[in-house]
């Protein structure tokens, strides 16, 4: 399995690779971190260019990197990466890769396969980009309020979203799982089942019943869900609810829950104009949100 | 076949997602064609019209790449019928066009040569007596020598100056994020200030030159007439520019390591001398022959002889000069520098004029006015499209608001000069913003208080000293 953590400024990024590296390690998954620098005017690109390799040249760290070298520390010291050989970041070299990639060789061996990454652009482009080109099968991102960001992740980036939202590194989260009969709702029981596994999290299961139609289906869901977390030694309790998807799901999440649901099986363009449920959910909810594809 | 359908629906949405404004302004564009042609406009000047807005719009959001930008207007003048395919050609390249290329050659020539270590042994001989000292040499000395080799070679050469003397900064206390904010923008403004300051300095001053010569029966103006106008700006500016940087980050400069950098330079090897010598003699060749022969050979070609001295002497290889410059960007001023000259020649820019004379009838009959609105107006536009792109489409309708005063055409061209307000309109604040210690907002919040004073400066120096010219 592969996973993309994508990074910002130091301030706000120490919970995204927390739960990143969490999620990362349930699966032991190759993991890339990803700093998306700015966006360069298409009239300055060759000159920002010049000025980055001759920041290399005069060993001044590039734009990026220093977050990069941070972020590796912080792995370190919460020791969710061990290395052989002891290895400072000073000693690792940046290799151009491609158009706006470039990647940090870490020189030594480590526990994880760690990938650190240097990418400049509008972010939604290069994330899709890096996902396309990689295979990764899950992006986490940080939250913040950018309800437009969590829209665009969801709809045009090829893999399930994390969106890290007023995550506490010390705080005990249970797993809050709505589901249905959607092929993204069976890929978030998977995820929910590794990750509260590996973290021994308690997982809240939940179904919405909206229409009397579907009621027996949602259900049976359900039960069989229950029954597969319990025979896996996973902590859980089933509910259903009743009304608005949205508005009950967003009510039932604590400040202390995980949202894991699939993505919306409608079509992309209605998606596109006129939003989607686990969209409302992950730009509504105050905890992180994944959705899977 | 769901899912391949929902594969094909998603990836046509990202297309539309990323390239809205371009499909925007082709819809606008076919609106514009479908309604009556305005009165008094012919059909080629009205097209012309519509293409400017194309371009303009498509420049500003970046929505497609600017070679297919540049391909789309010589296109469309040809497919408009705004001139024959000949005439756009023969509008295509021209000396402002080289100037762009040779500058941009030049400029990788230059850093290619590692003159920043020099430079800064340079400056802190001279400035080295105090940490203030040395920051107004930095910024004088940026201004003065971008004012000769252009803002994007010396921001190149200065940065890694700035930066090594506050490597050790620490940006999470205020005093230390304002002497970082401090250090980079008395570069930053030093290269943008000093860009006005010769022909050589930017592209949008040899546009100018170039547009003058065409459309007016003034004497051309050459390098040395160039700088009596604008040399007192730039010393003006610098001047205000100095305490604005001061007053907008009070700081101890504690941490600022100005001495630390000397020692760590003075370690440096020595084994390049010869080459930097060889390099500064270069570059001094060419700024004489940019005083000497401008008139004779143009200052495009003088610069790309300049690439060539550089070359045959293996100063830089082709592959890193090809690797570097953006061929884009001088397609598209060759595509801009094309479409104002046929928003002149078809008269569009006279409709513009008149159109603006009749809006502004009801004011007093006063040039101040008209100056006024077209320098704000240029120096605006200049900080969302760039500074050379505005100069090549306003400044055939700058001189055409008064063609027998050459004030018009050099205070458009000097305005939009005036990239203070945002990190997209000119390679120097997109080279500090790219550093990730500015952000948007500071840059304008700074640049507002620039911006103000410099069209006032411009302004009163037009009003009072170039009469005396």
């Amino acid at each position: 399995m592969n996973i993309l953590i994508a990074i910002g400024g130091r301030k706000y990024s120490k919970p995204t690779l927390d739960l990143g590296m969490k999620v990362s390690n349930s699966f032991e998954a190759s993991t890339t971190i990803a700093y998306v620098g700015k966006k360069i005017s298409q009239f300055s690109e060759k000159d920002v260019s010049i000025v980055h390799q001759n920041l290399d040249e005069r060993q001044l760290y590039r734009p990026g990197v220093r977050t990069l070298e941070w972020a590796y520390d912080f792995l370190k010291s919460k020791e969710y990466i061990e290395e052989e050989k002891v290895a400072t970041f000073n000693d690792n070299l940046l290799i151009d890769e491609e158009q706006s990639r470039m990647r940090v060789l870490l020189k030594g061996k480590h526990s994880n396969k760690i990938n650190l990454i240097l990418r400049t652009g509008e972010i939604i482009e290069q994330l899709r980009s890096e996902v396309q080109d990689n295979d990764h099968d899950i992006t986490i991102i940080g939250g913040g309020n950018n309800k437009g960001m969590h829209h665009d992740l969801v709809q045009f980036i090829d893999s399930s979203v994390l969106v890290v939202k007023n995550y506490s590194v010390k705080k005990q989260y249970k797993i809050l799982l709505p589901v249905n009969n959607s092929k993204g709702s069976n890929k978030a029981i998977e995820i929910a089942e590794q990750f509260a596994k590996a973290n021994k999290l308690s997982v809240e299961i939940v179904t919405v019943l909206e229409n009397k139609s579907s009621d027996d289906r949602l259900k049976k869901i359900l039960e069989r869900t229950e029954e597969k977390f319990s025979n896996a030694g996973i902590k859980n309790t089933a509910t259903i609810l009743e009304g608005n998807v949205v508005k009950r799901i967003v009510e039932n999440a604590g400040d202390d829950s995980i949202i894991m649901l699939g993505v919306s099986p409608k079509n992309p363009i209605i998606k596109y104009f006129f939003g989607s449920k686990p969209v409302s959910i992950a730009a509504q909810c105050k905890c992180p949100v994944l959705v899977a594809k | 076949m769901q899912d391949y359908y929902k594969i094909v629906s998603s990836s046509i949405l990202y297309w539309f997602s990323q390239k809205k404004w371009f499909v925007c302004s082709i819809i606008f564009a076919l609106i514009f064609i479908s309604l009556p042609t305005p009165i008094g406009l012919t059909i080629p000047a009205y097209h012309s019209l519509i293409i400017l807005f194309m371009v303009f719009i498509l420049v500003t959001s970046e929505a497609i790449p600017f070679p297919a930008i540049a391909l789309l207007a010589l296109v469309l003048q040809v497919l408009l019928g705004v001139a024959p395919a000949d005439v756009i050609a023969s509008s295509f390249m021209n000396d402002a066009v080289l100037f762009v290329m040779g500058s941009l050659m030049f400029a990788i020539a230059i850093v290619h040569q590692g003159l920043d270590i020099r430079l800064a042994k340079i400056i802190i001989s001279i400035f080295g007596k105090s940490k203030r000292l040395f920051l107004a040499g930095l910024m004088v000395v940026s201004a003065v020598l971008s004012s000769f080799l252009g803002e994007h070679t010396i921001i190149a050469i200065m940065l890694p100056i700035g930066l090594a003397i506050i490597k050790n900064v620490d940006s999470s206390k205020p005093d230390g994020k304002n002497a970082i904010l401090l250090v980079l923008f008395s570069i930053a403004y030093g290269t943008i200030i000093g860009s006005i300051g010769t022909p050589s300095g930017g592209a949008r001053n040899v546009i100018m030159i170039n547009y003058l010569q065409e459309f007016t029966d003034t004497e051309r103006i050459d390098y040395w007439g160039w700088i009596q106008y604008a040399y007192p700006i730039l010393i003006i500016q610098l001047v205000v520019a100095y305490f604005v940087l001061q007053f907008a980050f009070p700081t101890s400069l504690d941490n600022v390591q100005v001495q630390g950098y000397k020692r760590s330079i003075a370690k440096s090897n020595s084994a390049t001398n010869i080459r930097h010598l060889f390099s500064c003699l270069i570059i001094g060749l060419i700024i004489t022959s940019w005083f000497l022969f401008n008139q004779e050979l143009g200052l495009g070609i003088i610069a790309l002889c300049g690439v060539l001295i550089f070359m045959i002497c293996g100063m830089v290889p082709w592959e890193v000069i090809n690797k570097n410059t953006n061929w884009g960007v001088i397609l598209l001023f060759a595509a801009t520098i094309s479409l104002g000259f046929q928003i002149n020649e078809t008269g569009a820019s006279s409709w513009l004029v008149e159109r603006f004379n009749e809006l502004t009838s009801s004011f007093p009959e006063d040039s101040s006015f008209s100056w006024s609105f077209m320098a704000i107006l240029t120096g605006l536009t200049s900080n969302f499209f760039t500074s050379s792109a505005t100069t090549s489409l306003l400044g055939p309708m700058a001189i055409e608001l008064q063609p027998n005063d050459i004030s018009f055409g050099m205070s458009a061209a000097i305005a939009s000069g005036f990239s203070f307000l945002t990190v997209v309109s000119s390679p120097t604040a997109m080279i500090v913003y790219s550093t990730g210690l500015v952000s948007i907002k500071i840059f304008f919040r700074v640049g507002l208080l620039m911006f103000s004073s410099s069209i006032l400066i411009l302004y009163l120096v037009s009003k009072f000293y170039w009469v005396t010219l």
